[in-house]
């Protein structure tokens, strides 16, 4: 009987259009790589699938191809002859400088020529593919129904237009599709292959491919249902502006943070550049009032200072010591009516002479040149960094906290509508802290130990009578710095210990550094806000809440070296984002023992609860599919674990009752008063095999018989591992 | 196996008189190996003489027949003892009943008195004629056969009377094939007449020494157990199998494996005996005849039932 297969014109047809199929494919594969040459690469397929179809052995076709790739590498890249020594001497260093390259891991350094070549090896292996798909599975869908989706993809999210493209691809699938079906129904009916049998079938096909076609291209079309996702997809990863609804805001420096909240989309328009020794953390003002939603400034409080050029300003952070003293030069590429300054800021320079007015309600420095408004560009920052010593503020007490000056209640303020669970949930955060810095040390910690996310993406705004803290801590948490911030300060209030809402900008990004002044370019992404806290005794201080934030106020570990260990020195430094937690400060080294162990596995399974939770129930799922799939896979697991088992009568049983469960499971049920030899006839004549009643025949001696020594199951293996095979397909 | 050869060349024989019968053949040598009686129960007509006299012939053994009519006495089956006026002295004159293979038929013509004298001596293989006991010779096979349809002037075996009987067997008609095969044969002669003896009575005793040997495993016990106690718990049935009933499945199953070749009894031989076994065994309430449901289909019902074991019996 002649296989359709064999009729060298009906394959011939199907190749061409494979061929042209593959074809649309390479188009927008090299438009949107901008690669050159197509038509060789096309001359590549062609070769591919003439080769296939002609049968050619790979020990021809196999070189001939490699040969026309090393060709197409010298024609390409040399333009020279292939024959010629120099074509070998380039080929030679590609490969010595590609292999190096590739051994060392240095991906980055592969020449064009290597990409080439991986190009073309995914050339080859697509036309092997579909010469497989047209040339034995007689089945191309798969293929076609990728080359759609590839294409709409490309003309959805690319410059790519495949609105004629679509068309072809669809009358040549169509066309394939109808021949591949017409192959198979021929092929599994056995139909003797005429040529005029086939002719009424695809003359039909064609017509039909064609009419639709026409009449699908003649038809007026409506536009489209649904709105075009493309934006909305984008939107999500940040690629554009505003996003629907206006709850996506651009990051950056602002001046309402009476409603916090909402998600945010970089932006990373320069503000300013910064010319300093050391990334700083640059304060701009706090603010005081905190209004369940964001922050306001108590109007109406405090004094204004003015300050002229180089004059030496007085802050609530003194600058540090004299010795370290140094300067910033920041260039502003954005106006503002103020300037900026790091901690323990001296003075301030300028060529123009502006007034700068601080006030001491926000600690902003705003400018004003001839009673006017003005916005520098260029100044001049001395500042030293003031330092704390541990000691002093280890000696920080609750009790100095009731003392403080009225002038401080507007630090401990908040809203009477705070949720109880907040106040509930910093006592027991610094239950065990004593000073009001380890107090306040334990708060800052918190967030990076209690399953705290930094995220811009998806934050809620706090709806009408939610509070912005609460839900931050206790619902959502995920949040960038305005969440951790407010919600340090706002614990901190609720402590009673004087806390305010910093804004600022942090370190901004390492553009250029040479001999200890390096240039740091602040954008608005880098837009920050960070908390200060007053220790009683000691003065205010820097904290940063925010995971993954690293700006903190510098701590000199003065303790006497008789009382603390190395490590205790290491203590008090701020802790890595990543390191769970930090040992007490005032217990002796030595005792980290026992407890902390527990302690420290009770804090990891309440901290990871739920992936825990979660994974134990994904091992569960896992099991239970496992479980139920095991008619699958459990022959290729016995098979193995019985072909090493010693001979005896004991395996051989074993094996058999193994089989039986395989059989149940593969669906051939014994019923309850079935014997095993019935069953087994009827298990052989399922199969079309003798095997079942043989390993049968072997068993019953074996236990009826009380015979197990005749049984050889090194001679019965191969029955037994036959049969268990078959139960898994 | 050599016995298996004996006894396929004996069913083989029974094969060239009674066509297309093997099983019934297979189930008469079970009951000879085994010490056991058959009650044939069926129509006349359908070879059950036949049958028994071709295993006769085939074993080479003595074979008597007694017909049973309502007028028959236990002296007219046991024999009796007749005073010889020439030594003044009784001489016993054996009865039918002293045979090897004893064909009863239709046994329930007669009287109980002479149904229990027959049923003695097939239980004790031995008859007490004015207290002297004469042992029956070996071996000893008693084939009685009842007609089902007529009950007219008819005495039904009690059933602890049917108990007696090993297996319980009904011929059957032949197919039509077999039928017009019994035609050809018969046109001539009786093949019956043809018949030489493929064992000897020696042979068959030693056969019957070796079936109890052969093995019963524990996983088998424990099933023939278990399916005894079913029938003792069926709805339909009034009085279930006996213990003894038990014991006799046993060793049916015993001969039947040696029968098949193998020196190990198989739940396939249980389950195939059990019918034959049981079924006169199983005394069924009145319910079970208005529905219609014998014997046989309760003993199907416990068969499907009744977990065979598959696993190397260890204990409860």
């Amino acid at each position: 009987m002649n296989s359709i297969r064999k009729n060298k014109v009906f394959m011939a047809v199907l190749y061409v259009l494979v061929f042209l199929l593959l074809a649309e494919w390479l188009t927008p594969v090299m438009s949107l790589t901008a690669t050159a040459h197509k038509p060789l690469f096309l001359i590549f397929i062609g070769l591919g699938l003439v080769m296939a179809l002609a049968k050619v052995p790979w020990w021809i076709s196999g070189p001939v191809k490699t040969i026309y790739v090393l060709w197409f590498i010298v024609y390409v890249y040399t333009g020279q002859g292939f024959f010629s020594n120099s074509s070998i001497v380039f080929l030679w260093s590609d490969f010595t400088a590609n292999f190096i390259a590739l051994t060392s891991q240095n991906w980055a350094e592969t020449t064009d020529v290597f990409r080439t070549v991986l190009f073309f090896a995914l050339l080859w292996m697509a036309v092997y593919l579909i010469h497989y798909w047209v040339s034995f599975r007689l089945s191309i869908f798969l293929f076609y129904l990728l080359t759609v989706v590839f294409i709409a993809v490309l003309d959805t999210f690319s410059p790519y237009t495949g609105d004629t493209a679509i068309i072809r691809i669809m009358v040549i699938g169509l066309m394939l599709a109808g021949l591949l079906h017409l192959a198979r129904w021929i092929e599994t009916h056995r139909i003797p292959v005429k040529i005029d049998k086939i002719a009424t079938y695809v003359i039909p096909l064609f017509l039909m491919v064609a009419a639709s076609t026409a009449v699908a291209l003649y038809l007026p079309k409506s536009g489209p249902i649904w709105p075009d996702p493309v934006p909305y997809i984008t939107s999500f990863s940040g690629e554009a502006g505003t996003g629907p609804g206006g709850a996506v805001g651009r990051i950056g420096y602002g001046v309402d943070d009476s409603q916090l909240g909402g998600s945010f989309i970089g932006d990373d328009t320069p503000v300013f550049r910064a010319e300093v020794e050391d990334g700083q953390y640059w304060k701009v003002e706090s603010k005081d009032f905190y209004t369940t939603k964001g922050w306001r400034v108590t109007r109406n409080v405090g004094d204004t200072i003015v300050y002229g050029n180089e004059q030496q300003v007085d802050t609530d952070f003194a600058p540090g010591d004299p010795d370290q003293e140094t300067t910033a030069l920041l260039s502003m590429e954005q106006d503002f009516p103020f300037v900026l300054y790091p901690y323990g800021t001296k003075s301030f320079l300028m060529n123009e002479t502006p007034d700068y007015e601080y006030d001491t309600a926000d600690q902003r420095f705003d400018t004003f040149l001839n009673g006017s408004v003005f916005e520098p560009e260029l100044y001049e920052v001395e500042f030293s960094e003031p330092s704390f010593s541990l000691t002093a503020l280890q000696e920080t007490s609750v009790e100095d906290l009731e003392e403080l000056p009225a002038e401080f209640d507007r630090f401990v303020q908040l809203p009477d509508e705070l949720p109880q669970r907040v106040r509930d949930l910093a006592v027991e955060i610094t239950e065990s802290s004593d000073s009001v810095y380890d107090k306040t040390r334990a708060v800052e910690r918190y967030f990076s130990n209690n399953n705290f996310e930094y995220s811009q993406q998806d934050i809620p705004i706090p709806e009408e009578g939610q509070d912005y803290v609460d839900q931050f801590l206790f619902e959502t948490k995920r949040g960038y710095c305005d969440n951790f911030s407010t919600s340090m300060v706002v614990l901190l209030r609720a402590l009673d210990i004087p806390a305010r809402w910093v804004k600022g900008f942090n370190e901004g990004e390492l553009i250029n550094a040479s001999d200890g002044r390096d240039v740091y370019e602040i954008t608005n992404n880098n837009a920050h806000s960070w908390v200060e806290a007053y220790m009683p005794g000691v003065g205010w201080m820097l904290f940063e809440p925010t995971i993954g934030f690293t700006g903190s106020s510098d701590v000199e570990f003065d303790l006497e070296t008789g009382e603390t260990t190395p490590e205790d020195a290491e203590m008090p430094d701020r802790p890595d984002p990543l390191q769970p937690e930090e040992p007490e400060m005032d217990e002796a080294g030595t005792e980290i023992s026992g407890p902390t162990v527990r302690e420290r596995l009770n804090q990891f399974f309440t901290e990871n609860k739920a992936k825990i939770i979660w994974s134990l129930i994904g091992l569960a799922l896992l099991a239970a599919l496992l479980f139920k799939m095991r008619s699958k896979w459990l022959p290729k697991v016995l098979i193995p674990y019985y072909r090493t088992r010693s001979g005896s009568a004991q395996t051989f049983e074993k094996a058999y009752l193994r089989l039986l469960k395989q059989l149940d499971l593969y669906g051939i049920k014994r019923g309850e008063g079935q014997t095993l030899r019935s069953y087994a006839a009827y298990i052989d004549s399922f199969f079309g095999t003798h095997e079942m009643s043989r390993l049968t025949a072997a068993y019953e001696r074996s236990v009826y018989g009380g015979n197990g020594d005749s049984v050889d199951w090194h001679e019965l293996k191969e029955s037994w591992e036959n049969l268990i095979n078959r139960t898994s397909g | 196996m050599k016995a298996q050869e004996r006894l396929e060349q004996v069913i083989d024989n029974i094969e060239k008189v009674i066509i297309g019968k093997r099983n019934i053949a297979e189930l008469s040598i079970v009951a000879m190996l085994s010490h056991g009686h058959v009650l044939l129960e069926d129509v006349p007509g359908v070879g059950k003489t036949m049958l028994v006299r071709a295993l006769a012939k085939s074993v080479g053994a003595d074979f008597k027949r007694i017909q049973f009519t309502p007028d028959l006495l236990p002296s007219d089956v046991i024999g009796v003892s007749i005073y010889n006026p020439k030594d003044m002295e009784f001489h016993f004159r054996p009865g039918p009943i002293m045979g090897n293979i004893v064909l009863a038929d239709e046994i329930n013509r007669t009287s109980p008195k002479t149904q229990s004298s027959l049923l003695e001596a097939m239980e004790e293989a031995s008859v007490t004629i004015d207290g002297v006991t004469m042992q029956i010779p070996k071996p000893f096979f008693v084939m009685a056969t009842q007609n089902p349809i007529e009950y007219e002037g008819t005495y039904p075996l009690p059933e602890a009377q049917l108990d007696r009987f090993l297996l319980k067997i009904k011929m059957g008609y032949p197919s039509s094939k077999e039928e017009m095969e019994v035609l050809s044969r018969s046109q001539i002669s009786a093949p019956i007449e043809d018949l030489r003896s493929v064992i000897t009575l020696e042979e068959l005793i030693r056969l019957q020494e070796e079936v109890k040997l052969v093995k019963v495993d524990e996983t088998i016990r424990s099933y023939i157990v278990e399916l005894a106690r079913h029938t003792r718990t069926e709805p339909y049935v009034y009085l279930g199998v006996s213990p003894r009933g038990s014991i006799a499945l046993m060793k049916a199953s015993q001969a039947y494996a040696m029968l098949k070749g193998r020196d190990y009894v198989t739940p396939d031989d249980v389950q195939h005996l059990a019918k034959f076994v049981f079924g006169h065994r199983i005394m069924l309430r009145s319910e079970a005849r208005y529905d219609g449901v014998t014997a046989e289909e309760i003993t199907d019902r416990i068969l499907a039932k009744t977990r065979v074991p598959v696993q190397r019996y260890v204990g409860q």
